[in-house]
């Protein structure tokens, strides 16, 4: 390395002396200089300011405010709270995240997990490239252009769905299906399918592949087959996996809306609604800032309250052989 | 010894049939999700009539004149995203990556606090300040600018370094550093000669995750531009679908342009996507 003064000058007198054995310490003291360190963080939180702490605490205040942009905002006290406890449609819409949600952790984690297995069972390492690349293309394509071509998919006339089933001959079944408010919710849910081209797929395979294989051989040798390898060593290594997974769809879920919005609008009738649209909405259509301010800043306590929950339960102590995370 | 033989020899006589098996699924699997986007690559070709003529196959002569017409539309989309994009990569590693390195190599006061106030934004959904971060930036006269989608998205990345970052660096051998402070390389040396060349996997990584934020943004870049010219890829591409509803050859041509520069980044930095979104969330 090229020595400079600079780098002498910079050349602290702290510098850790460690006896041999010792663990070497990594941390440095910074005392007289530190208002440096301030310095390289300083512009990080002028621009966390600006974008991120000051909306979110202006969100929270205004919550109990008649907000009137460009006007004074008269005090509101506890009333947008007491509107949402009876706002029909706002209730409704977490009702719709429900179905969402149990539908992502069952479903949409049962087809990646299968997918998933069956390529760890291939034994050639050609073919598991081939087939992990093949099931992820979809997952690289733009949010917006996979819900525009599944709108396409459902369109009445010309969609992609209604064409089969008439080639098909079963025209009965052809539906309406982003138009009806029986099926909206579900076409919304059936966007992506099978859901393999998922960020569950890519973790539950990364964990797989860690798993070394000597347990499947000691487990062969017991006479294991694969449900009961399965069963009893893939599921219970996955621990870890599912809790990130399910922090992760909770915080995804409470902010489901472009799909909504994309293909349905909240509609037909409301059937597709959901928190984000119907803050959205109170702020931007009907101009009320202030309660949909209060919205926004209750989905924000929902979704703190249960990923803390998730989170903190369940902390078991690792077993032997829970190592075998894929983040290791 | 002897059953182990005929244990192994069983398992590879049913053996080929079951990886037939479970290749056949998979096949099948990797086809329904393929699907739709080998349906628009094939529509993308066509004129209507060929549309309506051959609806599943592919027609002949190829039209790609579709995608002249369709790039003439989304030009200005691209041009905004693109510029949106470098800069939030750029403004966010070069903010979270001195800041990242502060935390996990200097110990100093108040440094878990700092660290857990901007970890802490992780769990700030965007809806929740969504609506105050429109007034703001409307009263700072900021709407239609490309500086009104910059800002939170450099914002909202850098928290992303700063948490994925740290979480790298602070698992880097202490020796390097220690063997560069006998040298006498001071805290700028030390990042800039260690930790940054050490870093371009998971600087891959969060420029990856931030490019897929600035090209799925849906409703901030919906709401805060209203000028044709300035919109985004996403929002850009519904209102260009709005334009095109029947005009499927043109339309198709146009999801597959606006999907192939995050189709490029996938695939030189998908092997290092995992390794953030894990190593950047507590267990």
């Amino acid at each position: 390395m090229v020595k400079s003064a600079h780098d002498y000058l910079d050349q602290r007198e702290d510098v850790p002396v460690h006896p041999v054995g010792s663990k070497p310490r990594r941390k440095r003291r910074n005392g007289p200089r530190a208002w440096r360190l301030y310095l390289v963080l300083l512009p990080v939180f002028s621009l966390l300011a600006l974008t991120h702490y000051y909306p979110a605490i202006s969100g929270i205040y205004h919550s109990f405010y008649h907000w009137r942009p460009g006007y004074s905002s008269p005090f509101a006290g506890l009333s947008h709270l007491r509107d949402m406890l009876k706002d029909t449609l706002w209730w409704q819409s977490f009702e719709h995240i429900s179905e969402i949600f149990a539908w992502g952790v069952t479903l949409g984690w049962i087809f990646p997990l299968i997918a998933a297995e069956l390529i760890i069972t291939l034994r050639s390492q050609k073919l598991r490239f081939v087939f992990r690349t093949l099931l992820i293309v979809p997952f690289a394509f733009p949010l917006v252009v996979r819900l525009l071509i599944w709108d396409f998919m459902y369109d009445p006339n010309t969609g992609l769905i209604n064409t089969i089933l008439g080639d098909l001959g079963l025209k009965s079944l052809e539906q309406n299906w982003l138009g009806n408010p029986h099926t909206a919710l579900i076409s919304l849910l059936f966007i992506n399918f099978p859901w393999v081209a998922s960020l569950p797929f890519l973790i539950f395979l990364a964990a797989l592949q860690n798993i070394p294989t000597s347990i499947f051989e000691a487990a062969q040798l017991d006479g294991a087959g694969r449900l009961r390898r399965l069963w009893s060593i893939d599921l219970p290594l996955l621990g870890r996996q599912f809790k990130l997974l399910i922090v992760l769809a909770i915080i995804e879920v409470l902010q489901y809306g472009v799909a909504s919005q994309i293909l349905t609008a909240g509609g037909p009738n409301y059937a597709t609604n959901v928190p984000v649209l119907a803050a959205i909405n109170a702020a931007f259509n009907e101009d009320r800032w202030g309660y949909g301010a209060t919205l926004g800043s209750v989905l924000f306590l929902i979704i703190l309250i249960l990923s803390s929950i998730t989170l903190l339960i369940r902390r078991r102590q690792p077993k032997p052989g829970e190592f075998v995370s894929a983040a290791e | 010894m002897q059953q182990n033989r005929t244990l192994a020899i069983r398992r590879r006589s049913s053996g080929r049939q079951t990886q037939i098996i479970v290749a056949t699924i998979l096949a099948i699997f990797a086809f329904i999700g393929l699907f739709p986007y080998l349906f628009m690559l094939v529509t993308s070709f066509k004129t209507n009539s060929q549309f309506f003529h051959s609806y599943l196959y592919p027609a002949l002569p190829l039209h790609f004149g579709n995608y002249v017409a369709a790039w003439n539309e989304l030009e200005p989309y691209f041009l905004t995203s693109a510029i949106v994009a470098v800069s939030t990569i750029l403004g966010s590693i070069i903010l979270g990556s001195g800041a990242a390195f502060v935390f996990s190599h200097f110990d100093f006061f108040g440094r878990t606090f700092l660290f857990v106030l901007i970890a802490v934004l992780l769990a700030v959904p965007s809806v929740t300040t969504l609506i105050p971060l429109f007034l703001f930036m409307k009263d700072l006269g900021l709407l239609n600018t490309r500086l009104v989608l910059i800002l939170p998205y450099i914002g909202g990345s850098t928290i992303l370094t700063v948490v994925i970052m740290r979480t790298f660096i602070d698992q880097l051998p202490a020796e390097l550093f220690e063997a560069a402070e006998l040298d006498g390389a001071g805290g700028f040396r030390a990042y800039w000669n260690i930790m940054l060349p050490l870093s371009w996997p998971i600087i891959g990584t969060v420029s990856l995750l931030s490019i897929i934020g600035v090209w799925n943004d849906y409703f901030w870049p919906l709401l805060t531009i209203t000028q044709n010219s300035l919109r985004t890829i996403p929002v850009g591409l519904t209102y260009f679908q709005g334009q095109n509803a029947t005009s499927y050859g043109p339309l198709f041509a146009g999801y597959t342009i606006a999907s192939v520069p995050l189709l490029i980044f996938f695939t030189f930095l998908s092997k290092w996507l995992l390794t953030g979104i894990e190593g950047g969330v507590p267990a």
